[in-house]
């Protein structure tokens, strides 16, 4: 990786000007930016591997069958999503996850990419929450997460900027932040138990700071390939996989609280560019 | 297993309740004085709540436990329900601090007294057991997990995810969210006061550290008596790695 990004750096670099113009960036060169900005900090380069492996990430190819899936007429009303509003115009994909929650007039709801992709695929294509293509959330292969890979990756190297016009959205970034700092279950855990301090190991892992923008942003970042589990996540299965250690029972996918902490820490990013597809251990 | 009496549970719910019937945009007088009819009818038709008129910490309840974000019936291995683990006790609420906020002094006493009865000692006092046996259970974060992979106690016994957040021997990678354990008895010594101060911040830290990050291994039911044992000889026994 040091080889290669040192060459690349200063591309990089220039081209950083250019994203906050709405243009996006790789997301090994927003990494990298980060890297800089941060002095090299120990949780953004934990994983010489994964850096190195950045460019040739295997999310790319879930990436590219997503597009391919997002164009292709689908579902019973034989229709493409090409005409899904993720909150910036009918099919406008630039930009749109890194505004992601949002408050959506059409359902009165504040939703995130997951349950937004979701709308689209039962209003737009007919699914059902029985069919396959909406039912199965997880892993590399499933409509759900290849459309979101595809998706997220056209918000790469653009700044998380959540609205917070609306009420609602407000409501649910406030309502996440309090569920950030409640403690409950066998442990007493809560988000902010491990995600409060910057540079803090759980055995050999440095944990990302909440407080902690720069460093933040990739630890939401998602999708990402997951090289432990071989398939990529989403926020979602985050969400889910860190309660799961917390020993909190299953949250329920695309629930308003899901979408409430994610709001939250969404909005912690606030200002760092997106990250996707990321690669993390 | 978490000290919360099934009264308290009842009136935790109930307020809670109350709290979201009071925001609902239809809920009428009645509604509002009924709250067991109303939990009877929450979960078929969801009263609608603006969300709006509720402060962040009624919000996040409500989407908890009314709106059911998680799947509050989902057993544990403790043979209780996910809504069980959900709900907190005073412990727990008296420590969820937002940013920048400190426990006031008045649930600083109250944490540490609680925290001080919870603790039940050995019979025939506290001794040392089985460091070898203390350093699986120090390295184990098995345990209570349960969401959509539940741990099976039945096949490996929870561990004291020491580990975690301490540095122990150091043969072993340890985290540190807690202070560095390395050495701890040849560095402390094993004086009866030691052992007493050691075995309660095992069982329930808060003892010592209101509001600690530390889980209440003892006072949960996580670690038994002899475990305690176990792993308190991980950290005194001078033949331990701990001491090396």
């Amino acid at each position: 990786m040091l080889k290669k990004n040192l060459l690349a750096l200063p591309v990089a670099l220039a081209v950083a000007g250019v994203a906050y113009a709405g243009s996006g960036m790789l997301p090994e060169d927003a990494l990298e930016m980060q890297i800089k900005k941060t002095n090299s900090s120990s949780y953004l380069t934990q994983s010489p591997q994964n850096l190195m492996m950045m460019p040739d990430n295997p999310a790319w190819e879930v990436v590219e069958a997503g597009e391919a899936l997002f164009k292709q007429p689908r579902g019973p009303k034989n229709a493409s999503l090409e005409k899904c509003d993720f909150g910036k115009g009918p099919g406008v994909l630039e930009g749109a996850h890194a505004e992601l929650p949002r408050y959506f007039a059409d359902t009165g709801k504040v939703m995130d990419l997951d349950t937004r992709l979701v709308h689209c695929m039962k209003t737009l294509q007919g699914f059902t929450n029985d069919d396959p293509a909406i039912k199965q959330k997880h892993g590399s292969k499933t409509d759900i997460m290849k459309l979101q890979a595809y998706i997220g990756s056209k918000s790469s190297g653009m700044p998380w900027n959540p609205p917070m016009n609306h009420p609602l959205e407000k409501a649910m970034r406030d309502a996440g932040e309090v569920m950030f700092y409640r403690r409950s279950a066998t442990m007493d855990f809560s988000c902010a138990t491990c995600h409060t301090q910057t540079g803090k190991r759980i055995r050999a892992s440095v944990l990302p700071s909440v407080y902690d923008a720069a460093d933040w942003t990739k630890a939401i970042s998602w999708p990402a390939h997951r090289t432990s589990h071989e398939q990529v996540r989403s926020s979602q299965h985050r969400v889910l996989e860190c309660l799961w250690q917390m020993r909190y029972p299953d949250i329920k996918n695309g629930s308003d609280a899901s979408i409430a902490m994610i709001s939250f820490w969404t909005d912690a990013a606030r200002g760092e560019p997106v990250i996707v597809p990321d690669l993390k251990r | 297993m978490f000290n919360k009496t099934p009264i308290a549970a009842v009136a935790a719910a109930s307020l809670l309740l109350i709290a979201g019937g009071c925001s609902a945009t239809n809920a009428g007088k009645t509604e509002a004085a009924k709250p067991m009819a109303m939990a009877a009818a929450a979960p078929a038709a969801p009263a609608k709540v603006d969300y709006t008129k509720m402060s962040a910490k009624d919000l996040a309840e409500y989407l908890i436990f009314e709106a059911e974000g998680y799947d509050l019936k989902q057993a544990t291995q403790e043979g209780t329900s996910g809504r069980d683990r959900l709900v907190q006790d005073e412990i727990q609420k008296a420590c969820s601090l937002m940013k920048g906020q400190e426990v006031s002094d008045k649930d600083r006493e109250k944490v540490m007294a609680l925290a001080a009865a919870s603790i039940k000692y050995p019979e025939g006092g506290i001794k040392l057991g089985d460091w070898k046996k203390g350093r699986e259970l120090a390295w184990s974060g098995f345990g209570y997990r349960t969401a959509h992979n539940p741990d099976d106690h039945s096949k490996r016994e929870a561990g004291g995810n020491c580990y975690n957040c301490h540095q122990l021997a150091t043969d072993r990678t340890g985290g540190d969210i807690g202070p560095s354990l390395t050495g701890y008895g040849k560095n402390r010594g094993a004086s009866e006061d030691m052992l007493k101060y050691t075995y309660d911040v095992i069982y329930n830290p808060h003892t010592y550290f209101a509001c600690t990050n530390m889980p209440r291994m003892g006072a949960v039911g996580v670690l038994n008596h002899k475990q305690i044992a176990d792993i308190m000889a991980y950290l005194f026994d001078p033949a331990s790695p701990v001491n090396k």
